[in-house]
């Protein structure tokens, strides 16, 4: 047995002397306990989803009067100075942005990681 | 192309893919399953029944997998608590298993005296600090996975692989040619 130097040593042997498993099995004996899959197809949550949305929509158009308030704000916003709307929109788009920046870096975990890296 | 854990897992949950599942067994159980069998003093079927527990656990919650961790490091602590609770039910840990032991020898990469000194050093060490050098030493992770894999405090395992380390290094060193 060789003397051991340092950590590092005796971690990479460890390492080293850990076997690697073979298959043997173990994978489909675990899948064969799994519960069986869900048999909804794709389409189905497809229209599923399209209907809703379509409801939806329906029912907002009606209750709006036919979307009259849409019309009265454009005509509205038409009345605005051109350098309000353009502020406007600017606004808008840093609000959107930000979320989308936010929502971002909770979904990505190396992105979030990095404020934890030491330089 | 290789998919990656997440992509793995985002299949599972959208589609209830199988084949994706199957795939992330297949990357993780030779870990899991050593893990296993290292808590388990070397008892091949009972290690391997309870990582098939720790892949149906991770299965059926996989939902709650939020990606803060590793997922290898999230298997390892379903692995630790279904171990934790088959040992409560038993009261009792098993010994070590030479036979089964000398099995495992894979003589291609270390030299198998090395290999069985560790291994066989490695399994005389308590339980807690075995766990944590497996965790740490073996299979690579960081103390703060580790303290979160075993819900303990962090200075406790860095206490344990400390310790569990100068075990080893006095143990091989007692066995050494003089």
């Amino acid at each position: 047995m060789n003397a051991m130097n340092d950590d590092d040593t005796l971690d990479r042997q460890l390492r080293d002397a850990a076997p690697y498993i073979d298959d043997e099995g173990f994978t489909a004996r675990v899948i064969a306990r799994l519960p069986a899959p869900r048999r909804e197809p794709r389409w189905l949550r497809a229209m599923v989803l399209l209907g809703v949305t379509a409801l939806g929509s329906g029912v907002a158009y009606l209750l709006s009067g036919g979307g009259r308030f849409v019309r009265e704000g454009v005509i509205q916003l038409s009345t605005f100075p051109i350098w309000l709307l353009l502020v406007f929109a600017f606004g808008c788009g840093l609000v959107v942005g930000a979320f989308a920046v936010i929502f971002a870096i909770r979904k990505t975990p190396e992105v979030r990681d990095l404020g934890r890296l030491r330089f | 192309m290789e998919l990656t854990d997440a992509q793995l897992i985002a299949r599972t949950l959208v589609d209830d893919d199988h084949y994706a599942f199957a795939e992330l067994v297949r990357n993780h159980q030779s870990t899991v399953r050593g893990l296993l069998r290292q808590l388990t003093g070397s008892d091949i079927g009972l290690a391997d029944d309870l990582a098939q527990e720790t892949f149906l656990r991770a299965y059926k919650n996989l939902r709650n997998f939020r990606g803060e961790a590793r997922f290898s490091t999230w298997l390892y602590r379903i692995a630790y608590n279904c171990f934790r609770e088959h040992a409560r039910k038993r009261k009792e840990l098993v010994g070590i298993d030479e036979e089964q032991l000398e099995r495992e020898h894979d003589p291609q990469t270390v030299d198998p005296a090395l290999r069985h000194d560790l291994m066989h050093a490695l399994s005389l060490l308590p339980l807690h600090e075995r766990t944590a050098v497996v965790l740490c030493c073996q299979n690579g992770l960081s103390h703060d996975e580790a303290a979160r894999v075993l819900d303990i405090p962090l200075g406790t395992v860095k206490t344990n692989v400390l310790r569990g380390r100068e075990k080893l290094k006095r143990t091989l060193a007692e066995w050494g040619p003089n």
